[in-house]
Formats: C-alpha cells, structure tokens, sequence
C-alpha cells in the first residue's frame, strides 16, 4: 500500500531533438516531441501504471525519471529537497524495455560490474541473483539466457543498491504467463517492502490486477492521474453492476431502475444495471428470487484510455504522434 | 571501496573484456608480423632502402619500423575500440549504463583506458620484443632513454586512435557506421595524409618530391603536427640525430599534449550529453 512520498516531479520537461535538414545545415536539428510540464508524485510501496498509446511520451517520461534523459526544465524533489540528476539515478533502479544481452560474460560477472557502476559491494549483487531467481544461472553465458532470464537480469540490476523508485519499461515482453505471473508477485513483494514503482506496459489485463494507481499519459501530457476509481469519476464513468438472477425482476423492483441492458435464457436472466439503489440486493433476496451472479463492472483501461484522450477503441493503439508537438490542456483545466 | 577504486576495477572488466575478444585473437598475429617482423626486416644488415639509406643507430632502425605502429597498431586500436558505445546502445545496455550513478565523466575515462590498455598492452610487449630484435641483429642496442620515448610516442599514437574510434562510436546510431567513421579517419591520417600535405605544399610553391629540399622538410613537418601519425613521428624524430623538420621537441611534445587534450574533452563532453 502507498506510504509517504518518495520523489516529487514538478513541471518536469524534456523535448527531443529531431533532424530538419536545410540546404545550408544537413545536420540541422530542431526540438520536437516530448514531456510537458509534468507533474508526479511517487508515494514509497505504491505501483504506478503508466499507460499511452504508442508515441504518447511513455519511455522519454521512464528514462528522464531514471535520468537517462535530461531533465530541461523543473525539477526532482525528495522530500522537500531538489536533488541532483546524480542523486536522482542514485535513488532509481531502471529497467529498460530492450535489453539484448548477449556475450561471454557470466550473469554473475555482469551484475557484479553494474554494482561497481551502482557503487554498491559484490556481495549485494550476489544476494540480487536470489531475488531474481537467477542463482543456479549465475555462471552461465549471457548468450545462452532465455528472454524471460534477460528480463529477470534487467530486473536485477535495477535492483541494485536497494533503491527507492523502481522504474520498469515494458517489463513482460517476452515472458510466458508463468514467469509474468513470478514476476508480478516479485513486484508486489518490492512494493510490500516500501520501494515505489511506475511500470509501463502495453500488458493492460497484467497491469490492471497490478497496478495501485493510474497515469495516463497522452502527447506528452499526463492527463489523469490517481487510483482508477478516481479516473473513473474525474471521466465521468457510471458505476454499473452486473447482475444474474435465476427468474426475472417483478415490476416493482424494476421500478427506477436504469437497465443498460439485458437478456433472459432458460436457467438466467442477465442485466447490466447503472446506479444501483443501495437497497435493492436484500429486496431482491426478500422476494425469494436467486442471486447468481451480482458484481461491479470496472471500466478496462483501454476505455479510461479512450476517455480520456477521445480516441476511439480502433485506433487507440494505431495512433502514432508525429514530430509536430500539440501540447494538451489538462482535464481539470479542461472542467474548469 | 572509493570511487577511483571502482573505476579501475571497470577498466580491468574493459580490458580483459577486449583483450580476450576473438578480434584480439585475429589481429595478433597480424600485430606479430607487423611490429616485431617490421623490427626484424629493417634490422638485417644488408638491407637495401632507397636513397641508399641505412640506418646508423637502433633508434634509427627502430624509428624505420615504427611503420607497424602506424599500420597495424593504430588500425588496430580503431578495430578494438569502433564498438565500445554503439554495440551498447544497439543492444540497449547503453541506456542502462547511463542511469547509473557513477559520473559520466568517470564512465568515459573508464571505456577510454579500458580500450587503449588492451591495445597499448601488447603493442608494449610487441615493441619490446622488436627492440631486443634490433639489438639482437644488428648489435646496436637501444638506449633505455630511447626505448622509454619510443613506448610512450606509441601510447600516445593507440590513444588518439582509441579516442577517435570512440567518439566515432557516440557519434553512429549503429555499428556500420561507427567502423567507417573509424576506418576512414585512419584512412585519411595514415595514407591520404602525404597526398593532402603534397597537394597544399605544392599549392603554396614548394618543390614537392625534393626530398632533400629543406623548404619541402620543414613544410611537411609543420603540416604534420595536423596528423596523429606525424605528431608520432615527431616524438621519434626527438631521438634522432641530424633531422631537422621544423618542430622542437617541445613543439612536438606540446602538439602531443593537445592531440591528447582536446580529443579526450570532446569525448567528455559527448558522454554526458550522450542520449541512447
């Protein structure tokens, strides 16, 4: 569960840098897409989703908070203190989203030297092979790793130096459900034990059983941010239950009830209900009908996404930003 | 365990890296033959050079072969070393490396002595070797005071190759490019040098293949302070007797501080604004 705050981004930015040769200057370069102004807080043992379509700003965001990229302009505090970029790589572990491991080296011999990078001692590298699940593979070739262990080594030393903010890329790609599912217990685990993580991935059902709170992220912009209940109001989403009964509802059940939508079968019948009174299961039970199935209907993340960017579901994950940056206004600028 | 501590334990991690490298195992051999084998021909007493000349003294024959430094040490430090960032950012290790904690300063002096030690090691050895080659031969030994010129002119020949080939390597988004980014820049110090230095000094009306003429000595010689190789050759020269091309031995020490100087700054300064 979230704790206190660990990091604070405050109006954080970063544009990159792209080619826009001229006669005179092939090599001309001008800036172009990037992170707008962002705000984040990392709360310690929270798990952060950070969610965009393709091209929304998801990897410059992880890598400027790894300080891979440099922060341009804002800034990174801890409690109340502006750190450094130093400082801010010093309380990060990062995992990046494509990490080809490949070479001679051993699994040991290559946490062992990230330590040394890290500054933290050969023995804490070595305890990291436990937590990774990497020990009978610590001698082995980094040629001879499956994706699934290259992943768990990325994972590794990004764990090094017990760090405060995990910040994790696209973390299961190319792991089968087993080791996804390893993987997110040794998340949870971390989370348990304090260290705050933001976790990008396009996995949503894996991030969505995952994740503490939300960031949805959209051209640069973080345009919600909190626990998807909060999302879900802040958008506007109706609370709707699903229920199953084994005979249907008498009229004056059904009485102001909004029914979104609804099938009967033999054995069944179905509804999906939106602002449901509080009383109405016991009268349900009272009136001697049989409840199979009642539960709240939670939007997926992909409709939050829709919501909030006003992409259709067909071309969430088709649309790709260009180089031409239109910044967004916020949502609660937007309500205001 | 300080910082500095840390970092020579990196460059230890590069240099075992590169020197236990299958490229290593292929380019000694070519080293072997090139070095100790250039030492062993101009060594011979009856060699035949043109223009008659024979060489009086093992610093003289030393500096004749002095040609496998240029050739196969400097080529292969630019072999050694073309891949030392880009392989990295082609297999994302890269970004991985940059959001450690250790100053990117640090990180780049790590890659820079990391790469030059396992190219400065054995040419040390080679060279060495070609020395008591000389001796051996010829009977004419070299002094100690050359000899310690002659191994720290080559260290200084591996490192700007070294430097060169790992800016090249920042610079190339993939290797391709980084090796013909390397290689070309050899290409241009080590054989188009004497056409650029022939073409301007012709240009400026001296009389080009007068190899005795003074004029054409001392332009050449200027000019090379321009070229890794010729500021290489220059160190030599300051062992030698009866050379005379313009350029004191402080001149060609100073021209040797700054091909250190800038190049490595350059390199500095791409490390820290280096984005993967």
């Amino acid at each position: 569960m979230a704790g206190e705050s660990v990091m604070d981004f405050s109006s954080v930015m970063f544009r990159h840098k792209v080619p826009a040769p001229k006669w005179y200057n092939p090599f001309k370069k001008q800036r172009g897409a990037g992170i707008a102004a962002l705000d984040l807080t990392l709360q310690s043992g929270q798990i952060v989703g950070l969610v965009g379509t393709n091209g929304a700003g998801k990897t410059t965001l992880l890598r400027m908070m790894s300080g891979v990229l440099p922060i341009e302009s804002g800034n990174v505090s801890t409690k109340g203190t502006i750190i450094s970029d130093q400082e801010l790589r010093k309380r990060v572990g990062f995992m990046p989203e494509h990490v080809r491991w490949s070479g001679q080296e051993t699994v040991e011999q290559t946490l062992v030297e990230f330590a040394l990078l890290r500054g933290c001692s050969k023995d804490s590298a070595l305890e990291i092979l436990g937590i990774i699940g990497l020990k009978n593979r610590a001698s082995s070739a980094l040629d001879s790793l499956s994706q699934g262990m290259r992943q768990r080594l990325s994972l590794g030393i990004a764990l090094l130096g017990t760090p405060d903010v995990l910040v994790l890329d696209e973390p299961f790609n190319g792991m089968d459900p087993v080791a996804i599912d390893a993987f997110k217990r040794l998340l949870q685990s971390l989370a348990r034990k304090g260290i705050a993580i933001v976790i990008s991935s396009h996995h949503l059902f894996e991030l969505d059983q995952l994740i503490d709170t939300l960031a949805l992220l959209h051209r640069g912009q973080l345009v919600a941010h909190g626990t998807t209940t909060s999302i879900q109001e802040r958008l506007g989403f109706e609370q709707l239950t699903e229920v199953c009964l084994d005979s249907e509802l008498p009229s004056k059940l059904m009485k102001n009830l909004e029914v979104l939508e609804q099938s009967t079968t033999d054995a069944a019948h179905h509804m999906i209900l939106q602002s449901v009174p509080d009383n109405l299961l016991k009268n349900i039970v009272d009136s001697g009908i049989g409840v199979i199935t009642w539960r709240e209907i939670q939007p997926s993340l992909i409709e939050l996404l829709c919501a909030a960017t006003g992409l259709d579901r067909q071309s969430i994950g088709m649309d790709v930003e260009n180089s031409a940056w239109l910044p967004m206004r916020k949502i609660q600028e937007e309500e205001e | 365990m300080t910082a500095s501590t840390r970092m020579w334990k990196l460059v230890m991690i590069v240099f075992r890296r590169r020197v236990l490298s299958t490229r290593m195992l292929i380019m000694l051999p070519i080293l072997f033959l090139f070095i100790p084998g250039m030492a062993w021909g101009f060594s011979d007493p009856n060699i035949q050079l043109p223009a008659d000349q024979i060489p009086e003294t093992a610093a003289e024959t030393m500096f004749l072969a002095s040609i496998g430094i240029v050739f196969a040490g400097t080529m292969a430090a630019v072999l050694l070393a073309h891949d030392g960032i880009s392989r990295d950012r082609q297999s994302g290790v890269l970004e991985l490396r940059l959001s450690q904690p250790m100053p990117r300063w640090r990180q780049s002096m790590i890659l820079v002595i990391g790469n030059w030690a396992s190219i400065a090691a054995p040419v040390t050895i080679l060279l060495l070797i070609s020395m008591w080659l000389v001796g051996y031969r010829s009977d004419m030994w070299i002094s100690a005071g050359d000899s310690v010129v002659f191994v720290l002119a080559a260290w200084f020949v591996l490192l700007w190759y070294t430097v060169f080939a790992l800016l090249a390597s920042s610079l190339a988004k993939e290797q391709g490019s980084a090796i013909a980014f390397s290689i070309g820049l050899w290409f241009l110090f080590t054989l188009l040098w004497v056409l650029f230095t022939t073409l301007i000094a012709a240009l400026n009306g001296v009389a080009v293949g007068e190899s005795k003429d003074a004029a054409y000595s001392v332009f050449e010689g200027r000019l090379d302070l321009l070229s890794p190789n010729g500021v290489y050759h220059h160190l030599l020269e300051t062992r030698l007797d009866n050379v005379n091309r313009g350029v004191s031995a402080t001149g060609a020490f100073l021209a040797a501080l700054a091909w250190t100087l800038l190049p490595l700054l350059w390199f500095t300064r791409r490390i820290k604004q280096l984005v993967p």
